[in-house]
């Protein structure tokens, strides 16, 4: 036989074995699409995690002050809020050297310490990175002063009249 | 909406036709015309699965249950396990909707996802019988239909369908990417998990089997 011959029964075999589907099947598998297609599977697949960090610096900088953050509070026995955390922040944002990233890990750690509850205000994304004059975040400490987040992760404490005065700095910097 | 999927792509048909695989079907203007309109359409609905839409996860559902039952009878499996691994072969899409890139065939991506699935459910059920390609469709197709136009040729088919029951796992599975669900040389050998060389070393010893059998 040859192979022309062969080839063209194979297709007419693809006809002869079509059988009807049963009619409900598309509506079962259709039942069971996710209410939200996601890209990834969140939170189980470490290959795609480690793939999203070499993907964006930004959401790698995110991860490691989270993750600073985590351990400190777990391991460290320190009040989130401490200082140290701060310094911290700060250092890790030198260490990344990166200008989003600044804000980025700042907003990060606003949330958290919004979730439980603290004090404290962000100034959002709009901030330059880089401006040491424009107040990124500010935090009320047991003690009744404020540290203060700049754009440029440098930290400072002042009292309220600092606080307000360092505001309307950046205001007038901003009108201008 | 049914579709059914002849060889899309010019490059893919000239390769099987050096290859000396192209399939007996004249290829006319309007058929390609349609081949390339069905060809954007996967591609822009590869762009929307991509893109979490969920009506568009629908429309695939609507596009190929029908292609990977017949597929999974095709491979071995009985009328009920070809529904669970049509069902389990949708769920895999879904949870590896990242793998599919831009560029990339959705037909390939998909019968790979559903040949793993079925190749993951032999290994499972390694004691389990294959169903005989003979059970599945019509028993006895009339004078006329699917190219049958005499005695002969009926005989010669069935005894075809004899002979690629009995074709070991990876060369039934070439046969049945190409030549019953009409995937291209490139789009079959993607989705068997093999080098274009390889899918074709397949097919002709699967050829070479079956013209050894059907005289």
């Amino acid at each position: 036989m040859s192979k022309e011959r062969l080839t063209k029964l194979l297709n007419d075999l693809a006809d002869a074995t079509v059988e009807p589907v049963r009619p409900g099947l598309p509506e079962d598998i259709k039942q069971q699409i996710p209410q939200q297609l996601s890209l990834h599977k969140g939170g189980t697949d470490t290959i795609h995690i480690v793939i999203n960090l070499r993907i964006s610096k930004l959401a790698a900088a995110a991860v490691i002050i989270t993750t600073i953050i985590l351990c400190a509070s777990l391991f460290g026995g320190r009040d989130w809020a401490s200082d140290g955390i701060i310094h911290g922040i700060r250092d890790s944002l030198a260490w990344l050297g990166a200008g989003r990233a600044d804000v980025l890990a700042v907003r990060s750690r606003y949330e958290d310490l919004a979730r439980q509850g603290r004090h404290v205000v962000f100034y959002g994304d709009g901030i330059a990175p880089g401006d040491n004059s424009a107040i990124l975040m500010h935090l009320k400490l047991p003690d009744g002063r404020y540290r203060v987040v700049f754009g440029d992760g440098s930290t400072t404490i002042v009292n309220a009249e600092k606080l307000i005065e360092l505001h309307s700095r950046m205001l007038l910097k901003k009108t201008k | 909406m049914k579709y059914r999927f002849k060889n899309n792509g010019k490059k893919a048909k000239s390769t099987e036709q050096k290859a000396g695989f192209a399939h007996p079907i004249s290829r006319l203007a309007d058929v390609d015309k349609r081949e390339k309109h069905l060809k954007e359409h996967q591609d822009s609905l590869a762009a929307r699965l991509r893109a979490g839409d969920h009506a568009a996860a629908a429309e695939f559902v609507d596009m190929y249950h029908e292609q990977i039952y017949l597929f999974m009878r095709r491979l071995g499996h009985n009328r009920q396990v070809s529904e669970d691994l049509t069902q389990e072969s949708f769920l895999q899409a879904w949870q590896h909707i990242s793998q599919l890139r831009n560029g990339k065939a959705l037909n390939s991506w998909f019968y790979r996802i559903a040949s793993n699935v079925s190749k993951l459910y032999w290994r499972r059920h390694k004691g389990r019988e294959m169903t005989s390609i003979e059970g599945i469709g019509a028993d006895v197709p009339e004078n006329g239909e699917a190219g049958c136009d005499t005695i002969g040729q009926y005989e010669q088919l069935g005894r075809l369908k004899k002979a690629v029951a009995y074709l070991p796992g990876k060369l039934r599975q070439a046969v049945v990417l190409h030549y019953m669900q009409q995937l291209t040389i490139a789009e079959a050998a993607e989705a068997a998990g093999v080098r274009e060389g390889t899918f074709k070393s397949r097919l002709n010893r699967a050829l070479e089997t079956l013209r050894k059998q059907v005289i």
